[in-house]
């Protein structure tokens, strides 16, 4: 038995005689104080932004729980649109033009102000993207692994000949990425306030300004909340109650899942989606050297020209970050962009580095098919 | 040890009547002192080594902003632990550069080009 296969039996095992966490449940072990700070931040998450309370004036949700509310912290079926530029192998996420998050509404009085319904698409941009909301369950042990981690399961320039290579991404600071779609973002606090500033345009003490309009400044009026538009013991709560959430527990498998459960690593699946991830040091013992299920190695994959869209960071268009594989049961669709309605679909779409597993699981018979499916929507 | 602890108090509680109560003419030395200075660490946007200026992409999450900076003569710039010069930065390059806030805007003393790893 390999050591990912054992610490992930050892991991089902000590999991088999505790109560199943369900999605939008706060991690085992948390002590009394950091229960009550993920109710407290819960609150912040579901509350409704204003513009009197800082919203806008460019937003795409009034709150964090708009888009992440099956259950709190859970998928949404939003879409939104990023964009940025790739010129000369250099990748530009367009700071100057509003940033790669292009916000879908307005306030009022923006509206009245500029007649706008929308941020104006970036003229600059060479791509657009759709993004569905991703879940954030387990993002506070993502954000634990360490960067060592990461950069043990690369292998840029494919040493093992197995077709698949792995890269971290970098933030525009240089330091190692790991949350978004594109792997860009460093840490989960940074992607909490940032999220806060790019999808609500609420400020807030890490990101103490507003963006621009297209590059232009807000006009005078249009904003009324004065900056920062949230403390930092709300952001603190906030980046309290998503750190805390749990992955969801798999379910039972039957004969069908243990089945595809064994074919997921045989497959080549589990070169990417690493079955279970190490966190690291963290003052909060609940994710502090905990093994969890991932089935990710945080890293970019070139996913072929089928799947590319915008760049980001050192990620060219065709680059994803292995998505973690966490509640993937209650997903509706599937992929970046939700392009994908079923599984088998998703993993039809799979290119680059991915194609060779995705032709193996093409050349499964139907019923090992089925299996491996039902192995993956247990999780 | 505690001698020395006992003065700097004495000191300090003989001092705060003299601060509080400064001229005007000391309020304005202490406005003459050195502006305070930040760091900015980021991917270079766009940069114009005729005119002296740079642009930096600094940001928290997907929330990015574009930090303008100017140079100045006496500005360092180092790559690889070696003198550098403007023109030898790139769009795509990260730096971090430590600035100074003046009524023109921020003016970088020192730029210094980070080695990042390769993609």
């Amino acid at each position: 038995m390999t050591r990912p296969r054992v610490a992930l039996a050892l991991l089902v095992l000590a999991v088999g005689c505790q109560k199943p966490l369900k999605p939008g449940d706060p991690l085992r072990g948390l002590s009394r104080a950091e229960r009550d700070r993920f109710d407290r931040g819960k609150v912040v998450f579901d509350s409704v932004f204003t513009p009197e309370t800082g919203l806008g004036p460019l937003f795409n949700s009034t709150g964090c729980g708009e888009c992440h509310e099956n259950p709190a912290g859970g998928r949404g079926d939003e879409v939104e649109v990023h964009a940025t530029a790739f010129r000369g192998g250099v990748c530009d996420p367009l700071p100057q033009e509003g940033g790669p998050v292009i916000q879908q509404h307005t306030t009022p009085a923006l509206k009245q102000a500029l007649g706008l319904d929308e941020e104006p698409f970036p003229p600059s941009a060479t791509a657009r993207a759709m993004r569905t909301s991703p879940v954030v369950f387990g993002g506070g042990l993502l954000d634990l692994v360490p960067d060592s981690v990461l950069l043990a399961y690369a292998d840029p320039g494919d040493q093992n000949h197995d077709g698949v290579k792995g890269r971290p991404n970098r933030f525009v600071d240089g330091r190692i990425g790991r949350f978004g779609r594109k792997a860009f973002v460093p840490t989960l606090r940074e992607f909490n306030a940032g999220a806060f500033a790019a999808e609500m345009s609420v400020t807030n003490p890490q990101q103490p300004t507003e963006e621009d309009i297209g590059g232009k400044p807000i006009p005078a009026g249009v904003d009324p909340a004065a900056d920062p538009e949230i403390t930092q013991d709300a952001l603190d709560l906030t980046d309290d109650f998503v750190r805390f959430l749990a992955p969801p527990t798999p379910l039972k498998l039957g004969k069908d899942g243990r089945r595809g459960r064994d074919l997921f690593p045989q497959v080549g699946c589990a070169s990417c989606h690493i079955p279970t991830l190490h966190t690291g040091a963290s003052p909060v013992p609940a994710l502090r050297n905990r093994t969890f299920a991932a089935y990710t190695d945080l890293l970019l994959h070139d996913m072929g020209a089928g799947l590319a869209d915008i760049c980001l960071g050192l990620a060219s268009p065709a680059d994803f970050r292995t998505e973690p594989l966490l509640d993937l049961r209650g997903a509706e669709h599937f992929l970046h962009d939700g392009r994908a309605a079923t599984l088998e679909q998703a993993i039809e779409l799979h290119g680059g580095e991915g194609s060779g597993a995705r032709d193996r699981f093409e050349a499964l018979s139907a019923a090992d098919r089925a299996a491996l499916v039902a192995f993956l929507k247990s999780l | 040890m505690r001698r020395n602890v006992r003065t700097a108090a004495l000191t300090a509680i003989l001092l705060v009547p003299l601060v509080t109560s400064a001229p005007a003419d000391w309020v304005a030395l202490t406005s003459a002192q050195p502006a305070p200075s930040y760091t900015y660490q980021g991917t270079v946007s766009a940069i114009n080594a005729r005119a002296g200026t740079l642009d930096l992409i600094t940001g928290v999450g997907m929330s990015l902003r574009v930090v303008p900076m100017t140079t100045a003569p006496t500005t360092r710039l180092v790559a690889a632990g070696a003198a550098s010069r403007l023109a030898d930065l790139k769009p795509g390059d990260v730096v971090r550069a430590e600035c100074r806030r003046t009524a023109a805007g921020l003016v970088a003393d020192r730029v210094e080009k980070l080695a990042v790893g390769a993609p």
